[in-house]
């Protein structure tokens, strides 16, 4: 770790400018990740990140710099080229850090720096086994668990100088089922802002189980149709729906340069009634949060919409000042190497009051979109595509058939407004979102929901 | 960074054979959004990759804290690495190569030319020439990154490889706005040669590429043959490299397992690798294992002729190595489907009724890599009678990688890269499954 009177020379230099904003991030990430194919471990690496990034701005307009070269002096020297992008006189004067804040609310009971290699390999033999062991049509499996523990400081000229430590574990099971005429991919991934507690906190097992159980139902399922009709999206990962055609277009990075079609309609209904999301990068040990963003501010429970009004955009501290908005602690970055912007952290649609039941049964006719895989979405339209990892058609009320290779696509905008039945059954998985400041973990969720109509892509044709 | 002594640290600790890869990076990135530099970035970067041999199991381990005061820690962390791995695959660190292309990738003094002030300006005046061109662009943005890298490749058996590369690209996006609808595009150059960087021909492909789209609408399901343009093939088979790689292959993951002779595509289609391409920063000649790259047919006219190969998986299919482990795994540097002889538009001018498919969206999801089967969202335009009818989008289009391969009957001569080189020329697709209203 840096010296403060180092990180204040950097941040003083880089203001010796027109410049009006800088600021320092160090790192150091240790990643532990084991990977096992065909039943045997193939790889266990030990990855180190060590890294400064030093950004310094004039009103809206950011220089960024980062290195490995940790000593003052090139620091400083770092500072000085990025402040010949501003060159004038000095506005702002000299600066005095704060003291260091720190502290982890997201408890952690057992730092997998301080876990045996042998009892980590043990998750990932016995998840392996689980898949195995659920069908003889399963004849792939890959498990790989990855832990990681990332230490940052972050001191800037906002009188921030701030210390987090975000420890994070997950486990990915994909299992392949195969017969002579397909072959189907299941995956299941949980996770959390935890230590290898969480080993003892979830049934590895049945996480394993369920890849296994997602592949073989498919590799049974006929083709989905091609047609527009309505689609019940189930609770969990379901809520990548919202994440990719509504949570993007929600982050300052694209409103601010009014490139996404939720600019300027703040107070605005943009969708159902129905629908109430919240983003919340402070729930204890959820995998998409942290205690400072990556600008050290505190992270915040955002309402994004309000029984279908838009309540809030998800804002950092330099887009904020383009669309005159205080920040609100969404700034993140996938590390060192990126200068951080407005992302998710976990996001979710919240509980409306229909049970899983009542949505069904009130669905004459449509998908049931079980377990979805990921999608895209193109902010300044709103386009969204998503893959439909486990389907089954809905008839008469009731769950009827599996069936594969369904894709939905839509407009966040009109997906917004056709969800006409909200579930009362809020669940929360886990995601890796890449955008402009890298590959972040967030959550994604939502409670049971349907869309009233969608377009759904499979390649069974129109009936 | 003293390799010697790591290797003889290594070798008293009872390593069989110890790898070092060090990679030295510099990069430059501007960008401009309407009118206002609003990004620009340095950076300076070191990476250290070691891999070791112990009692037949490979350890690996990667650190960017390059201290050389930490060498022993380094060691420990190769040992118990490689103390976890089971796998019985027999696993090598190369003594190289008799012969290996030498290519220049740096072409030093034509990037050189340019000053840092040229660079801001070349990245200014291609987005003004975006916004200029037609006044429903609303909103403009441009970038130009710059990388020159050294890797340093050596092992305990001798192997001691170097290459740098250095490259740019430079390129554009923009949305176009009328009164009821908005569409954006994007497009880049790539290249060590800013000759090659013709601003006005990459603004008005842009600019075109956005404005043409405006007010596309949703078309009636059902079967339609497709032009899939070129950039939309090389997206699509992008999702499919897993096929070709021999991991996936001899774990059953890949549905051209066995069809090595055989025919898997249509006879005009020949993919070929070259990992010479002298503009390319995946170019080079070693892989990561120090095997020298080889300019290779994957397919050849329809035929399979051969799969990617690292050293451990051509050991198993008794096969010499191809040159491709790269970034922990296989990959191959610069492939592409080879060009046809058609202008695109002749294809399009030929087609009674079909789809001109000019991109297609979410490749990571909507492809599933072992079946082949695809399903994704794509926008375009409707053609009729040779002629283009309107734009098209919020479509879907599926089927299987394979079958498509094998439907092509027409091949275009505008073979063109993705940024991560991959390319395709436009391909002409016998009926295709596709899902609108």
């Amino acid at each position: 770790m840096l010296a403060k009177q180092t990180l204040e020379k950097v941040i003083n230099e880089a203001l010796e400018s027109q410049a009006d904003f800088a600021e320092v991030f160090v790192e150091k990430t240790v990643q532990n990740s084991i990977a096992m194919q065909s039943g045997k471990i193939e790889n266990a690496v030990t990855n180190e990140k060590f890294g400064v990034g030093v950004r310094v701005a004039k009103k809206h307009n950011a220089v960024y710099g980062y290195t490995n070269d940790a000593d003052e002096a090139s620091l400083v020297s770092l500072a000085k080229k990025l402040a010949t992008s501003f060159e004038g006189n000095r506005v702002r004067e000299t600066i005095k850090l704060p003291e260091m804040k720190s502290g982890n609310k997201h408890t952690v009971k057992r730092n997998p720096s301080d876990v045996d290699a042998k009892e980590k390999t043990s998750i990932v033999k016995n998840a392996d086994a689980a898949a195995r062991a659920y069908s003889e049509e399963i004849k792939q499996v890959n498990v790989s668990y990855l832990d990681s523990v990332q230490d940052v400081w972050i001191a800037s000229s906002e009188d921030i100088y701030t210390n987090d430590q975000r420890v994070r574990t997950r486990l990915g099971v994909a299992s392949v089922a195969k017969n002579d005429k397909d072959m189907q991919m299941g995956f299941n991934g949980p996770g959390a802002s935890k230590g290898f507690e969480f080993y003892d906190e979830i049934d590895v097992d049945a996480a394993a189980k369920e890849a296994s159980r997602i592949a073989v139902t498919m590799l049974h399922a006929d083709e989905a149709p091609s047609e527009t009709i309505p689609v019940v999206v189930d609770n969990g990962f379901g809520g990548v729906i919202f994440h990719e055609a509504c949570g993007h277009s929600l982050e300052a990075t694209s409103v601010a340069k009014n490139a996404s079609v939720f600019s300027g309609k703040k107070g605005e209904k943009i969708g159902s009634e129905l629908v109430t999301a919240i983003d919340d990068g402070t729930i204890d040990n959820a995998w998409g949060s942290q205690n400072f963003d990556d600008e050290g501010r505190p992270q915040q429970r955002r309402v994004l919409i309000k029984n279908g009004v838009l309540n809030t955009y998800m804002v950092d501290y330099l887009n904020g000042k383009r669309m005159n908005e205080a920040s609100t602690g969404s700034s993140r970055r996938e590390s060192y190497r990126y200068a951080p912007t407005s992302r998710m952290t976990n996001t979710y649609i919240d509980n409306g009051e229909s049970t899983f039941e009542e949505i069904i049964a009130a669905t004459d006719y449509g998908l049931y979109a079980k377990k979805m895989g990921g999608g895209s979405v193109q902010p300044s339209t709103g386009d969204f595509n998503f893959a439909v990892m486990e389907g089954y058609m809905i008839r008469n009320g009731k769950i009827a058939e599996p069936v594969k290779g369904a894709t939905l696509v839509g407009t966040g905008k009109d997906a917004l407004q056709k969800i006409d039945m909200v579930g009362n059954n809020l669940l929360r998985a886990q995601g890796m979102c890449g955008s402009l400041s890298g590959s972040i973990p967030t959550d994604v969720g939502q409670p049971t929901i349907r869309i009233s109509n969608i377009t759904v892509g499979g390649r069974k044709g129109s009936a | 960074m003293n390799f010697e002594q790591l290797f003889k640290k290594a070798k008293e600790k009872n390593i069989e054979a110890i790898q070092a890869e060090l990679s030295e990076a510099e990069s430059l990135n501007f960008h401009v959004f309407n009118g206002e530099m609003d990004k620009h970035q340095i950076a300076d970067t070191k990476k250290l990759k070691l891999k070791a041999i112990v009692n037949g199991k490979m350890g690996k381990f990667v650190t960017e804290d390059i201290d050389e005061s930490k060498m022993d820690n380094w060691i420990d962390a190769l040992l118990d690495s490689a103390k976890a791995v089971e796998s019985e695959d027999e696993v090598f660190i190369y003594e190289g190569d008799s012969e290996y292309k030498d290519i220049d990738l740096f072409n030093e003094s034509k990037l050189n030319k340019l000053s840092h002030e040229d660079k801001i300006q070349l990245v200014h005046d291609l987005e003004q020439k975006t916004k200029a061109l037609d006044e429903r662009i609303q909103i403009s943005q441009s970038f130009y990154g710059e990388s020159s890298s050294i890797v340093t490749l050596k092992n305990s058996k001798g192997l001691n490889l170097q290459k740098r590369v250095k490259n740019a690209v430079i390129g554009g996006d923009v949305v176009a706005r009328n009164s009821d609808d908005s569409r954006n595009a994007f497009d880049f150059i790539q290249s060590n040669d800013p000759a090659d960087f013709d601003l006005d021909s990459l603004a008005h492909n842009i600019v075109s590429r956005a404005t043409a789209l405006l007010g596309a609408k949703s078309l009636k399901s059902g079967r339609y043959d497709i032009l899939l343009e070129n950039r939309a093939s090389a997206s699509l088979l992008t999702g499919y490299l897993g096929m070709f790689k021999a991991e996936n292959v001899q774990k059953g993951m890949s549905k051209l397992a066995g069809k090595v002779g055989q025919s898997v595509a249509n006879e005009q289609i020949s993919m070929i690798e070259n990992p010479f391409m002298e503009k390319s920063s995946k170019s080079g000649g070693f892989d990561d294992e120090g095997v020298a790259t080889q300019y290779k047919k994957v397919i050849d006219q329809g035929k399979l002729i051969t799969f990617f190969y690292d050293l451990k998986t051509a050991k198993k299919d008794n096969h010499a190595p191809t040159g491709n482990a790269f970034g922990g795994g296989i990959s191959p540097t610069n492939f592409y489907i080879e060009n046809g002889k058609d202008d695109v538009e002749k294809l399009i001018e030929t087609m009674d009724e079909g789809l001109f498919v000019t991109s297609l969206q979410g490749i990571h999801s909507g492809t599933n890599a072992v079946s082949g089967d695809f399903s994704l969202q794509a926008s375009g335009f409707l053609i009729k009678n040779g002629k283009i009818e309107r734009p098209i989008a919020l479509f879907t289009v599926a089927g299987n990688y394979l079958d498509l391969l094998n439907s092509v009957s027409t091949l275009g001569n505008d073979l063109k890269f993705s940024m991560n080189y991959i390319g395709s020329p436009t391909l002409k697709i016998d009926s295709m499954v596709v899902s609108g209203e």
